[in-house]
């Protein structure tokens, strides 16, 4: 019984792994069941349709588009893995900065404001520095960090308000975020960062390499030929790194856990609770803004700016992306890239079939939904072995009923 | 023929994951009688009770009510039964007034809509009946925690119950109030209703009850006449070993103050009345000052205002000589180590392993950390010591998560990590509630170990026994004011009782001294 | 003046319900987080049914018999409250049965409602939006002066040109339920049941009562009244459109409830201050306060930017200032489990 405690499926990483696995698979399943019941229904599309679209809801990484009888051909190619890594990109900050808030106990949908904020912020630096007088290097890093900076005063706005008025985060966060997308629209509204060169495109700000800036390769395009990666995924692998460093190996990622597990005991041993739930929530958003920085410092993206009635889906994204790793940071890094393969299936269906990208929002809606009870699932996992262990170490224990 | 027992548990096993909470236990009710079950915390009374009452089902055994025998599967089925219970954390709607708490469940209805007049009526007749005063439109968050006992009491009336079962009623009232209590219950006896009284106090036991039932770690130890046994019988019973019931401390030698309070005032929350009001004593090195008090009447304001967890709105703190009014608690926390009332809320971080605990107001002590990052083996050593020292039981030593402790060992490990600082204060809030004999006499043993090295210990206690065997010196709080200054060995627990229920108290000049 | 009042109930009165939605889910214990998701689901499925069912309705509406298109309004609500309840019972499971987190599990359902209106809408329509009815779709459940025989000039006076001409019966219908409810909330014992489940369970429990069942019962009857909501927002707010949003109405219902500190009179009032905060956004430039001719509010010069953004500063504001004093059911949140009492 003993080994057993200690082998490799019962240690707590191998049930979270397992416990996500299973909720990606159940989560897919349901994608698939909706596509069935469309498919089986509608007499337009039939049940060949949806076995298409199945196939495409798992394999869309791998769609190389159709053959000339009309089949979905699969294959290989380092240009999509390249471009799956670009889009993974801003997912893995963002599902950093929701788990950086969860483990000091906050719930940041906030995200999608402090990304738009940090969006404006980056974009405004990118093109008003000229590069003709400062090096573009540096415009970059300015930029980088002017999104950061931006995105974390953001989300310290309800850390504040969490803090010092005990609003709940969540309301506060979700105000936060409209306010935001009014505020950059009106930012960019007449400004002179919107495309006026190309035509019909005045409704998008320039792209930064307009001014000359962008990512660097960092000879991710030798690897992954024709895809539009660049140097902001190791920029947030490295990120990761440092997140989980700080989260667990610092005074102060010690005292931010304190807060979010337990914020009497935290104030109890002197930690300045209010300061943490501000911090924390600062640091999130930081991250956020980092993501939209990333994204659109790749100079192959353009922001659509009249962005007040809808929020951007990769703040929203962050939340699946952090549930499934359950807040590890290092996690973040594969789910952020399971959550860009399943963006480009979502495309892949647009493209090739009758159905379209939603599916892909139903299935991390039902991830989401069984990360709610993912201690369920995990505790179903511990099976037999552990009650019988606890039976001989807590006789003690439980007596108070 | 007619059973003379009410009500019989027989045989009954009830087990939790990991624990046999009660183990082939026999309880047997008779008619008219005051049947007291006793036993230590943790020994199976409540969870025994809560079978009875059908929150909880047993594994094995049958009850038998009158002879028959009966399924009782919910509450319901219980007050079908006739059976009614006061539990020891009352179960009351705050928000609620008097009379909707005692018609919940039991409402009488007119096509869903809600009957009170009738309600009203026998509510009010019962309470005149019995002398118990209650105002039924107050809301229960206003009104005291005797009154609030009555309510529950009138529930069971409401509900015509004739078996009543009281859950360590005597724990939150005054010495006068418990003398009431127990005259309500005998009252009920003499009517022939049956009662159930669940204690570990054994003087209550030994002037209300009949019969008592032991148990002791979830096993039935044996059933015996009051009239038949004496104190230390049931005592060794209960315990399984002689127990000391008295605390062996030499006289204290009081030195230099090292804690003055003066005309310390805190506001209140939700009332107009102030918390605190005008609070002013000493605390010397060398003695263990206990303030004494009816649960609510100021005590955990008064803490939360001297380290730091409340604001103060008026007077000042002196600490070893500075003056601490306005400090942070990290800076107060320098010099007073604190064993909180509630270690779930305040000692502990529940899902942080025991070795994280141990470090909760040491991890920035330049030994357990460099320039922000964690020295791991500097803590692990240094809990694995704690832990040794002062024998913190758990499954995986130092990465045991809090939460999956027993309550004794996790305020053994709060206690450990607080006198480990070596401060000049120790204030230590109920440290010992709902812990077992054996821990208990531990924990008084390590705060008298302080006292003799020298530190003063203020100690805050609602259990009367604790309070005249472990101070030297009493502060009885009553409504927010300290209104008397006792010396344990010249008053009695009779006198002690009117000051805490405010019926006798010292002049201003008497409490500062 | 006319206009002012008939735009504000026109954003107070979905606000008012769902805010009612939300107060039935706390007091029995369960933060009903989904409210937002469910109103989308609700406001597509009542569209989707009178997109339907129009071919059954279409003889009475060429015959200009209103009673009977008012019927047909009715039977979408209860199609949207009964989706609306069935979509809210996965919220129940979660938090009821399986104790998961309630904020996480509200999320799921606030972003699995768009994906699957709006996966379903793409298919049916071929673009992001689902109408009632192709032209004049506010033409069907209207109430307009000419059904009470008033010709295109007569006036039906202040009280009629403001409550019967030009309304929907649906706002009546709502204000109705609220007031039904609310007494049902104070005054049976279904409700003080409800109530003692949100303040304190365990107690509910010792005293027989089945807390899992108020709570479905309190969360059931909020996704019913989420779901009509829904409707009601995209049959009077959005032109008898669905299109997989409702511009954060669940979550300002959220807030009037907060701001209404969970009682129903307070909810109406903070509803009506909400809607003419969202009327005056929404409308600042064609709102003529005394009849002048004047459009006061847009010849202030304040950006459209700012007025859009009002109503959620006004949220912050709000909460800001009431929440010291608010005082949510004590129990809320806390998943119930029979072991730990």
């Amino acid at each position: 019984m003993k080994e057993k405690g200690n082998g490799f499926w019962s240690r707590n990483g191998t049930k979270a792994v397992l416990a996500s696995l299973i909720s990606i698979l159940i989560g897919m399943m349901v994608g698939n069941i909706v596509i069935l019941i469309v498919g089986a229904t509608n007499p337009s599309m039939g049940i060949k349709s949806a076995w298409e679209g199945i196939c495409l809801v798992f394999g869309g990484m791998f769609s190389t588009g159709r053959d000339a009888a009309g089949a979905l051909t699969f294959g290989f190619n380092p240009t999509s893995v390249g471009n799956m890594l670009f889009r993974a990109t801003p997912l893995i900050l963002t599902g950093l900065s929701v788990s950086v808030a969860f483990k000091t106990g906050l719930f940041n949908i906030g995200a999608p404001g402090q990304y738009l904020m940090g969006t404006a912020a980056t974009l405004y630096i990118a093109l008003s520095i000229p590069t003709s007088s400062v090096p573009a290097g540096l415009v970059w890093i300015l930029a980088f960090l002017g999104g950061i900076l931006m995105g974390a005063a953001w989300g310290a706005v309800p850390g504040m308000m969490k803090a010092f008025l005990n609003i709940n985060e969540v309301l506060a966060c979700i105000m936060t975020n409209w306010i935001a997308a009014n505020l950059v629209t009106w930012f960019f509204d007449g400004s002179a960062l919107c495309n006026a060169v190309e035509s019909g495109k005045t409704g998008y700000i320039y792209k930064t390499t307009f001014n000359g800036v962008e990512t660097p390769k960092m000879g991710l395009d030798l690897l992954f030929p024709g895809s539009q990666v660049n140097g902001g995924i190791l920029v947030a692998i490295v990120l990761a790194v440092l997140v989980y460093v700080l989260m667990s190996k610092t005074t102060l990622g010690y005292e931010l856990k304190a807060c979010g597990s337990n914020r009497h005991a935290a104030r109890y041993a002197g930690i300045a609770d209010r300061r943490n739930i501000v911090l924390s929530m600062a640091i999130a958003g930081g991250l956020a803004g980092a993501a939209a920085s990333l994204y659109y410092l790749s100079g192959n993206t353009e922001f659509f700016w009249s962005t007040y009635q809808s929020l951007p889906a990769t703040g929203f994204n962050g939340i699946p992306v952090a549930l499934l790793a359950v807040n590890n940071p290092i996690g973040v890094i594969f789910t952020g890239c399971f959550m860009s393969i399943l963006n480009i299936s979502g495309l892949q269906l647009t493209n090739l079939t009758a159905y379209n990208e939603y599916i892909t929002d139903v299935i991390i809606a039902s991830i989401v939904y069984l990360s709610a009870f993912s201690l369920l699932i995990r505790s179903l996992l511990d099976g037999r072995a552990k009650k019988a262990d606890k039976a001989k170490s807590g006789k003690k224990g439980g007596g108070k009923a | 023929m007619q059973s003379e027992n009410v009500i019989e548990m027989l045989h009954i096993t009830k087990e939790f994951p990991g624990i046999i909470a009660n183990d082939d236990i026999t309880l047997q009710l008779r008619r008219g009688e005051i049947h007291a079950l006793l036993g230590e915390n943790g020994a199976g009374k409540s969870t025994l009770m809560s079978v009875l009452f059908g929150l909880y089902q047993p594994e094995a055994g049958e009850i038998r009510k009158n002879g028959e025998v009966v399924k009782i599967n919910s509450p319901n089925d219980a007050t079908a039964l006739g059976i009614g219970m006061v539990h020891q954390h009352f179960k009351l709607i705050d928000v609620f007034t008097v009379l909707d708490n005692i018609i919940l469940g039991a409402e009488t209805t007119r096509m869903g809509f809600l009957q009170k007049k009738a309600a009203r009526e026998k509510v009010l007749a019962l309470s005149e009946r019995y002398g118990m005063k209650v105002d039924l439109d107050a809301k229960v968050e206003d009104i005291t925690v005797g009154m609030q006992q009555r309510v529950e009491i009138l529930k069971m009336l409401y509900r015509d119950n004739e078996i009543l079962i009281f859950d360590e009623p005597t724990a939150v009232l005054t010495p006068q109030e418990i003398d009431e209590l127990m005259a309500t219950m005998k009252e009920f006896a003499k009517e022939g209703k049956s009662i159930l009284f669940i204690s570990h106090k054994l003087n209550e036991i030994m002037a209300v009850a009949d019969r008592v039932t032991v148990l002791r770690k979830g096993k039935y130890i044996g059933t015996v006449d009051t009239a038949e046994t004496d104190k230390q019988t049931l005592s060794n019973m209960m315990v399984g070993r002689p127990v000391q019931l008295e605390v062996v401390k030499a006289p204290a030698q009081p030195k230099e103050v090292v804690l003055h309070v003066e005309n310390l005032v805190i506001p209140s929350k939700g009332h107009r009345k102030n918390a605190v009001n005008g609070v002013s004593f000493d605390a010397r090195a060398g003695e263990i000052v206990c303030i004494a008090g009816i649960d609510g009447n100021g005590q955990t304001e008064l803490i939360y205002g001297l380290t730091g967890l409340e604001k103060t709105a008026g007077g000042s703190i002196t600490l070893c000589g500075r003056d601490i009014t306005h400090l942070t608690i990290r800076q107060r926390s320098e010099g007073m180590s604190h064993i909180p009332e509630d270690r779930h809320k305040h000692g502990l971080v529940l899902d942080f392993t025991l070795e994280q605990n141990m470090v909760l107001q040491k991890y920035r002590e330049a030994r357990f950390q460099h320039l922000g990052i964690i020295n791991n083996g500097a803590v692990r050593s240094y809990s694995e010591d704690l832990i040794k020292q002062y024998d913190v039981r758990s499954g995986q030593g130092p990465l045991t998560v809090a939460r999956s402790m027993s309550g004794g060992n996790q305020q053994k490990a709060i206690i450990a990590r607080e006198v480990d600082r070596d401060l000049p204060l120790i204030v230590a809030v109920q440290p010992t509630r709902g812990l077992d004999v054996g821990a208990i006499e531990y924990i008084h043993g390590q705060l008298v170990a302080e006292r003799d090295r020298g530190k003063a210990v203020l100690l805050v206690s609602l259990e009367l026994d604790e309070v005249m065997s472990l101070a030297d010196r009493i502060l009885v709080m009553y409504e927010g004011e300290i209104v008397g200054e006792l010396d344990p060995k010249k008053t009695s627990v009779q006198e002690l009782g009117l000051y805490m229920a405010g019926a006798k108290r010292h002049g201003k000049e008497g409490a500062s001294a | 003046m006319t206009f002012l009042i008939q735009q504000t109930l026109i954003y107070a009165i979905p606000l008012m319900i769902v805010a009612l939605a939300g107060v039935f889910a706390e007091r029995s214990g369960i933060i009903n987080l989904a409210l937002e998701g469910i109103m989308i689901f609700g406001a597509f499925v009542g569209v989707f049914f009178v997109n339907h069912m129009q071919p059954a309705f279409s003889a009475a509406k060429e015959a200009g018999n209103w009673m009977t298109l008012q019927w047909f309004a009715i039977l979408a609500m209860l199609v949207a409250a009964l989706m609306g309840a069935v979509f809210s019972l996965l919220l129940s499971f979660a938090s009821v049965n399986l104790k998961a987190d309630q904020t996480i599990g509200g999320t799921a359902l606030n972003l699995m409602a768009p994906a699957l209106v709006l996966f379903l809408i793409r298919i049916l329509e071929n673009q992001n939006t689902i109408q009632m009815a192709e032209g004049d779709a506010a033409s069907w459940f209207m109430i307009k002066k000419a059904n009470f025989g008033y010709g295109r000039t007569e006036s039906m006076g202040f009280l009629g040109e403001t409550f019967v001409n030009r309304v929907y019966l649906a706002t009546y219908i709502c204000i109705i339920l609220f007031i039904v409810l609310s007494i049902v909330l104070y005054k049976t014992r279904f409700g003080l049941r409800l109530r003692s489940c949100g303040e304190n369970p365990q107690a509910a429990d010792s005293l027989g009562i089945n807390v899992y069942k108020m709570r479905y019962a309190g969360t059931t009857i909020s996704g019913a009244l989420a779901g009509l909501g829904g409707f009601v927002y995209a049959l009077t707010t959005a032109n008898c459109t669905a299109n997989g949003d409702v511009a954060g109405f669940g979550f300002l219902a959220l807030a009037v409830m907060i701001f209404g500190n969970w009682k129903p009179l307070n909810i109406a009032g903070a509803a009506l201050l909400f809607g003419l905060f969202k009327c005056v956004a929404a409308s600042y430039s064609s709102i003529d306060i005394n009849g002048d001719g004047v459009f006061l509010l847009a010849q202030i010069g304040i950006s459209a930017h700012l007025y859009r953004m009002l109503p959620y500063i006004i949220t912050l504001i709000v909460l800001a200032f009431t929440s010291k004093k608010s005082r949510a059911p004590k129990a809320e949140g806390v998943p119930y489990d029979k072991g730990l009492r």
